[in-house]
């Protein structure tokens, strides 16, 4: 709860430091205000502590999936530089909406009530929604936050709509209270059960509620959508998992055979349609869908080790995401591309970039010794204490698929000639979060025990 | 059947044959007229279940303002017939298919419900200002005040999207 | 049996009273203009020009009721209906006198910013079905003027709210006993005024009708007894704000026992109807963006600093 507070009173800050023109200020404050409340979160692990009435319960679930929000949003700041600067001259509101949207991320992660459930979706999506759209003479990021919008509180309507229809079956919001009484009005509830399920899976961009995805990805600013890809789905997944694994358990029958399609659908249309991609931007947009089916298994299949198995595979997607869109806004800036053919030779002007693009790739590939090896690796664990080993043949057939058009971005950087060979210069900061990603990614490849059994 | 049944089968015909006239209706000012329309008679079912306070709400947010605001953006669009883009054909049948569905299984959902055991009917005067106060402002406390993040951040963006670029 | 008849009566007899009220508003605003501007004013038909409004009503009556060929033409004539018919609501909830007052709703406040809220469509219908760019333009100002001023309207009056601890108009009255609303809430007073000037489109807020600009404005186009609606219900807004205003800030009906309350009442809101009519006297007119401005970087603030500061005091003094 405090969390929440210093985030938002850090986004007041913010906002205020810019109406004073303290341009130098906004950064260092956005990331002492993020790091305080992560340590604020640190200190109450393991309390459990509920607020208002059950509203929000900061359990260890909880808690862990706040640090992973606050601590990729640190490392989306740090890359941020002047990337801002360069949009336009309001930089402090951008920080702000992202802070705000940050808040709304743990809101999502830790709500015990549908109210807040609600409220933190949305304050995630608008802001969300107007980061989409803030290159204002750019009409694709008009047309990235129209969509975006447009369909989002579509999405989000439906998601009422199915809490209307909970409320309805059960008279209660509260996630317990829903799950004790699930079966008062069977039919009423699996029908608000579907509606919510749609919603999330559509906030998750999950096939076949992923036609968003790729067009917002690429319309959007490039680290929007780092932001948006990593901040935004881990926080959806934890609301997601959080929901059906507390409420909606009683009833799995109902959900799991829609979700299955779901998977399969997602996992084929996420991978395939990625490895026709030449811009290397919308192929991580789609290897984005493709990496909501993997994390969506583990929800399928609700299991002991589901929340687990959920929180490495966000910590491994969210850093390795961050190290390649911090990778793609560099090359974008120096070559005005972000095509595949923009990356050609980079592995001997930028042998350091190239290095951090291979292993992000690599985690995102799910090549052992990197962090999205174990990521891959719990989520089949979850499969296969399941039974569901043709699940596992599709998921492994599409990972392998992923390999391919992951490579191609690394064979273009080390085996193609680049037109110029002019190196790439970069800030300090900006090293130092590509590094620091690069040596987590490696660090939980080969110790992946230091996260797995801590929820 | 009472006054109270007759009045509300009279509100749902008319709120169901306004809403369908929204969608038909070829002119978007038209359009706009029949869901204000649909809003009064949503008002009237919310009084009918003495929900005052949503009814009046209702009509003062979204009848009085919003639908305002939609209309003066359509004006300024200058949006009609002629500039409509018009679905396909198959587009109308996928839809009609889907959203048929959708009736089907929100149809079987309600049917099936008991209705003599609902949450209004165990409280009567829920709806009324006093009460909706004492429940907002005591339960629903923390996400009535954590809205205003909401506000704020949609306020600030609403500005930073308006705003014209000095540089 | 009885008291059905009487509600009944009540009814009627608001309705009769409200309708010459808002005709006779008519002479007086031009003679009470003529005196405040040195002129003579309607003199010729009747006592003291007195005939003037049967004259002009037998006019209104008897012009072509014109519909233009590119109007739209259901809007058309919806749009004059909407405000006479959410002002006439608007009176179902104020009390005239202990006995006079046709439903006391325990959302009564509510129910008038609602219905003062619809009132916005006369004259968006209006400008738009009249398919003229001068009622457009009207329509789009007066769209964007009452939808700002109806924001501080309703928080205007929260503090009133607060005091009397209820939405009911007759509650709020029987409040006042000891001292009137508007020594309490002197700004709540001032604010709720001027954003209901601004809601019935009266000079100096009368934007959308501008006629040294726009025509006139959103009823360029209206004529006859179309025209004569508009025109009412301007009449019928005035008489609307002025007894909210008296309800919730002046006592209602009440005052010393020497004058019934019904009179009482009446007293106060024919003052504030002189009031309306000495302002569109005095005072020109402002720029649209000035109008804008003023209301939300000034009134605004200035509501919700007084909604603070009340709040505060009362939660102060009500400590236990």
């Amino acid at each position: 709860m405090s969390s929440i507070i210093i985030i938002a009173i850090t986004a007041i800050v913010v906002l205020y430091l810019g109406l004073y023109k303290v341009k130098s200020a906004l950064l260092p404050v956005s990331v002492l205000g993020l790091l305080g409340a992560a340590a604020s979160l640190v200190c109450v692990w393991d309390k459990n502590i509920s607020y208002f009435n059950d509203m929000l319960v900061f359990n260890n679930y909880a808690i862990a999936f706040s640090i992973l929000l606050i601590a990729t949003t640190i490392l989306i700041f740090l890359l941020s530089g002047n990337y801002f600067e360069k949009i336009s001259s309001n930089v402090a509101e951008y920080y702000t909406i992202l802070l705000f949207a940050l808040s709304g991320g743990v809101v999502m992660v830790s709500f015990q009530n549908m109210s807040m459930l609600f409220i933190g979706i949305e304050i995630l999506s608008v802001s969300m929604y107007i980061m989409a759209g803030i290159k204002k003479t750019d009409s694709a990021s008009n047309e990235a936050a129209l969509k975006y919008f447009l369909m989002g509180s579509f999405a989000t309507g439906i998601l009422l709509f199915g809490i209307a229809l909970i409320y309805g079956a059960t008279g209660s919001f509260n996630l317990v209270q829903i799950a004790g009484k699930a079966s008062e009005q069977p039919l009423l509830f699996y029908a608000g059960v579907i509606f919510m399920l749609i919603a999330m899976t559509f906030k998750v961009g999950v096939a076949p509620f992923h036609f968003w995805t790729p067009d917002v990805y690429q319309g959007a600013p490039t680290l929007v959508s780092s932001f948006m890809s990593t901040v935004v789905k881990t926080a959806g997944f934890a609301a997601f998992l959080r929901l059906f694994g507390s409420a909606f358990t009683s009833v799995p029958a109902i959900w799991t055979v829609t979700l299955v399609v779901m998977v399969v659908l997602t996992l084929l249309i996420g991978n395939i349609t990625a490895a026709f991609q030449q811009n290397v931007k919308r192929m991580l947009a789609y290897s984005s869908i493709s990496h909501a089916g993997y994390m969506l298994i583990a929800i399928l299949l609700l299991g002991q080790a589901s929340p687990n198995a959920i929180l490495i595979y966000s910590v491994a997607y969210s850093i390795a995401s961050v190290a390649s869109f911090g990778v793609m806004v560099a090359v974008k800036e120096q070559k005005g591309s972000d095509d595949l053919s923009a990356f050609n030779g980079l592995g001997r002007t930028n042998p350091v970039l190239a290095f951090v693009m291979t292993v992000a790739l690599c985690s995102l590939g799910g090549i052992p010794l990197t962090a999205g090896f174990f990521g891959k690796f719990y989520i089949f664990g979850v499969a296969i204490a399941a039974n569901y080993t043709w699940l596992i043949a599709i998921a492994v057939l599409m990972a392998a698929v992923g390999i391919y058009y992951y490579f191609k971005v690394i064979i273009a950087m080390y085996l193609r000639e680049s037109e110029n060979s002019e190196s790439i210069q970069l800030s300090l900061a900006y090293k130092f979060v590509l590094i620091f990603c690069i040596m987590i990614t490696i660090l939980l490849g080969i110790a992946p025990a230091l996260i797995t059994n801590i929820l | 059947m009472t006054i109270t049944q007759s009045l509300f089968y009279f509100l749902a015909f008319v709120a169901i044959f306004s809403s369908l006239l929204v969608v038909t209706a070829k002119n978007p000012i038209h359009s706009v007229l029949y869901l204000i329309l649909t809003f009064f008679t949503l008002t009237g079912e919310y009084i009918l279940l003495n929900a005052q306070f949503i009814g009046i709400v209702n009509i003062i947010v979204y009848a009085g303002a919003i639908m305002v605001l939609f209309l003066f953006v359509i004006m300024l669009l200058n949006l009609n017939v002629e500039s409509e883009p018009q679905k396909t054909n198959l587009m109308k049948f996928i839809g009609i298919i889907t959203g048929g569905i959708g009736l089907v299984v929100l149809t079987a959902a309600l049917k099936s419900t008991d209705p003599s055991n609902t949450v209004v009917i165990q409280e009567v005067d829920m709806g009324l200002v006093k009460n909706l106060g004492q429940v907002l402002f005591k339960e629903f406390l923390l996400p009535f005040e954590i809205v205003s993040i909401l506000f704020l951040s949609a306020m600030v963006g609403a500005v930073l999207l308006a705003r014209k670029e000095t540089k | 049996m009885s008291e059905t008849l009487n509600y009944w009566l009540v009814i009627v007899g608001i309705l009769f009273v409200l309708l010459n009220i808002a005709a006779f508003l008519i002479w007086v605003e031009r003679r009470m203009l003529a005196l405040w501007q040195d002129r003579l004013g309607p003199n010729r038909a009747g006592p003291f020009g007195l005939l003037i409004i049967l004259a002009d009503t037998l006019k209104l009556f008897f012009k072509e009721d014109w519909i233009p060929p590119f109007a739209d033409r259901h809007v058309f004539v919806i749009a004059p209906a909407v405000i006479v018919i959410s002002v006439l609501l608007s009176f179902a909830i104020i009390p005239f006198a202990p006995a006079i007052q046709i439903v006391d709703l325990n959302i009564g406040l509510l129910f008038f910013l609602g219905m003062s809220s619809l009132g916005v469509y006369s004259i968006v219908l209006g400008g738009w079905a009249s398919n003229n760019k001068y009622s457009l333009l009207g329509a789009l100002r007066g769209a964007s003027q009452m939808i700002s001023y109806e924001v501080f309207m309703g928080l205007s009056l929260m503090g009133v709210v607060m005091l009397s601890g209820s939405f009911s108009l007759r509650t709020i009255v029987e409040a006042q006993k000891d001292y009137w609303f508007v020594l309490l809430q002197p700004v709540g007073f001032v604010i709720f005024f001027i954003a209901g000037i601004a809601e019935t489109h009266r000079l100096p807020f009368d934007i959308p009708e501008a006629e040294s600009e726009l025509v006139a404005g959103f009823h360029s186009e209206y004529s006859g007894m179309k025209f004569g609606m508009f025109f009412i219900g301007e009449y019928l807004g005035i008489t609307l704000i002025s007894s909210i205003t008296v309800a919730l800030f002046f006592g209602g009906w009440l005052g010393p026992a020497f004058l019934p309350p019904l009179a009482w009442f009446a007293i106060k809101t024919a003052g504030f109807i002189l009031f309306f009519i000495l302002l569109r006297a005095s005072l020109p007119r402002p720029r649209y963006d000035q109008l804008m401005e003023y209301g939300w970087k000034i009134l605004l603030p200035l509501t919700l600093l007084n909604l603070l500061v009340t709040g505060g005091i009362i939660l102060f003094l009500n400590q236990p």
